[in-house]
């Protein structure tokens, strides 16, 4: 067969390109500010992901991870009675402020744990031991923070909250939604740091269950003794976490709209060229119909270079888009695209272009077959 | 000599805001097969209404065309698809070929719509484009051709899948007089050894040395 639709595409060459170029940077820009987006929602949660909880208990009505209330610590003693419970820990996270060598102040997010390891964080550890942590004044920062508390080094000192603090380890890629370092301390020495709001008192209890227990059923009696917090399977808490940024923060009402006007722009490019194109192409297409050719062979090459535009202008946004991605991550952000992502922007693609080529199909449609014999 | 084909009474009509423009008034005519037969008329007579109508790209305001014994129903699109593409072939002043196509794909195209497909398509494209002279210019693009070779591709495309009727829309108008002396022989050709019905409009008085008969069109009436 011959492809007709194919070949007139590719003799307007920088018509193609011109075509190619709006997609691709629609492609680009849904790309990266979804991938940026779901890099922001990765961070709001990313503590939780690894903590390997299989259940949060949360102060009543906390909206999402950072922003929490301090309950007693006391409560876990009933948690660890139940049957079911596997291991039940109080967590601690709390904003507390570091003291700078320039004697400024930044703040960080400590999370404080009475064995880390049990709870498999921090998932990335880059140097020291996390040991160390029990072994007296010490934390362990992020790497990330290196931007906001100036260089450092394990060995070194770091005031936080009023105490000196030695570094004993540094990590990687744990983030906060508000991008604020995170520390990780011990559990006592949290509470010795920050004693009027901490003594005796938690943020979370990690719960992880006995393999088979009935995890509805544990947590309806969890429910019932602690009648003053809520209880969340770690998806839940993650997902409520999310939601509250997206939705009390404007980032989810932007990044839509920023997706939406890259849709747009692709579309009313695609729409324009194909349109543009269909019009020169009018006689041609007249000629299509008189030799044999009915309205649906035209459609056909319409929707084909559609197709065709599509693809290779979802292949030429796709690969800068990843490219960026090293590019993001120095500037401490993540760019996160799934294949998912991918798959549903590129059928995306396919089908706003089609949507594009319809205004052409009703032009098409409308050819008045006799123009073939205009001069 | 049966009739390839009929048109009986054929009436055209345009509105043109509350005017109604009458363009066809009222006209017959029966082409046999092998007869080759020149419409003429001065511009603005309704030649190319008429010859649009009979290649059934546009349907008559009243009256009645036959082609190849169907009768031509207007208001069924996808018919007169088939009909052009079962017993009709076009020839155009400006040619109309794509230009993103090569010669021999122009007309295997065509072969493709009349169903014709693969190895089949290129060896009967590649013949009809033998029989007119094109053998070694299969593969060169329409811009790299002169204006002789462009219609005879064109005629090329108007031969696919053997139509019964060939209409030709002044098909000497935009070449020289030696090359429009090969297109009209070949034309004689295809009407008297392959029996083709030829209408041909045309203003170029050389035509009638080909042609068995002339009808002529002024102010939509066939002039006796």
């Amino acid at each position: 067969m011959v492809d007709l639709a194919w070949k007139m595409l590719f003799h307007d060459k920088l018509r193609f390109f011109i075509t190619l170029s709006g997609v691709a940077f629609s492609v680009m820009l849904v790309l990266v500010q979804t991938g940026l987006f779901g890099g922001l929602l990765e961070n709001a949660t990313v503590t939780i992901e690894h903590m390997g909880a299989d259940v949060w208990i949360t102060s009543r009505n906390s909206p999402n991870l950072d922003f929490v209330h301090q309950f007693s610590e006391s409560n876990v003693e009933r948690v660890r009675a139940l049957p079911g419970i596997k291991r039940a820990d109080n967590l601690i996270l709390s904003f507390m402020q570091v003291s700078l060598p320039t004697g400024a102040e930044e703040t960080t997010v400590v999370y404080a744990l009475e064995d880390f390891a049990a709870w498999g964080v921090p998932w990335k550890l880059t140097a020291g031991d996390l040991a160390d942590l029990k072994r007296g004044p010490h934390v362990i920062f992020d790497e990330f923070a290196r931007k906001r508390f100036g260089d450092f080094a394990v060995g070194d000192y770091r005031e936080v909250n009023g105490q000196r603090l030695k570094i004993v380890g540094t990590t990687k890629d744990a983030k906060s939604f508000t991008t604020t370092p995170l520390a990780f301390v011990d559990y006592q020495r949290a509470q010795q740091m920050q004693p009027d709001l901490l003594r005796g008192r938690a943020s979370y209890i990690l719960v992880k269950l006995e393999a088979g227990a009935d995890r509805e059923r544990v947590m309806a009696e969890l429910r019932r003794i602690l009648p003053h917090n809520d209880v969340y399977t770690a998806h839940d808490w993650a997902q409520r976490s999310r939601t509250y940024w997206v939705e009390n923060t404007g980032i989810g009402f932007n990044a839509f709209l920023t997706v939406f006007l890259g849709c747009l722009v692709g579309v009313v490019v695609v729409a324009q060229t194909l349109y543009t194109s269909t019009m020169e192409h009018l006689r041609e297409f007249g000629t299509v119909k008189a030799i044999g050719g009915s309205n649906w062979d035209i459609y056909k090459i319409l929707g084909k270079q559609a197709v065709l535009s599509a693809i290779f202008g979802f292949v030429l946004g796709y690969l800068p888009a990843r490219a960026l991605e090293p590019v993001i991550a120095k500037a401490d952000l993540k760019l996160i695209i799934p294949s998912e992502l991918s798959v549903t922007v590129l059928v995306g693609t396919v089908l706003l272009c089609l949507i594009a080529a319809l205004v052409s199909f009703r032009k098409v449609a409308t050819i008045d077959p006799a123009l073939v014999f205009r001069v | 000599m049966t009739a390839a084909i009929i048109a009986e009474g054929i009436t055209k009509e345009f509105r043109e805001g509350q005017e109604t423009l009458r363009i066809l008034r009222g006209i017959s005519l029966e082409v046999s097969q092998g007869e080759i037969v020149a419409i003429e008329g001065p511009s603005g007579s309704g030649k190319t209404t008429f010859i649009s109508i009979l290649g059934c790209l546009l349907g008559a305001t009243s009256g009645h065309v036959q082609v190849a014994g169907k009768d031509v129903n207007p208001k069924k699109p996808s018919r007169l698809a088939d009909i052009r593409r079962q017993h009709l072939g076009f020839v155009f002043q400006q040619f109309n070929l794509f230009p993103s196509l090569t010669a021999q794909e122009n007309v295997e195209y065509a072969l493709n719509l009349k169903g014709i497909v693969g190895a089949e398509a290129r060896k009967e494209a590649g013949e009809l484009l033998d029989r007119v002279g094109l053998e070694d210019r299969k593969h060169f693009l329409p811009r790299d051709m002169s204006g002789g070779q462009k219609q005879r591709i064109a005629i090329a495309r108007a031969l696919c899948g053997k139509p019964d009727v060939i209409l030709a829309d002044e098909p000497t108008a935009s070449l020289d007089s030696v090359v429009a002396e090969q297109v009209l022989t070949l034309f004689q050709k295809l009407a008297r050894e392959d029996g083709r019905a030829l209408l041909i409009v045309t203003h170029d008085s050389k035509v009638r040395r080909i042609t068995d008969r002339v009808a002529r069109i002024e102010a939509g009436l066939l002039a006796a």
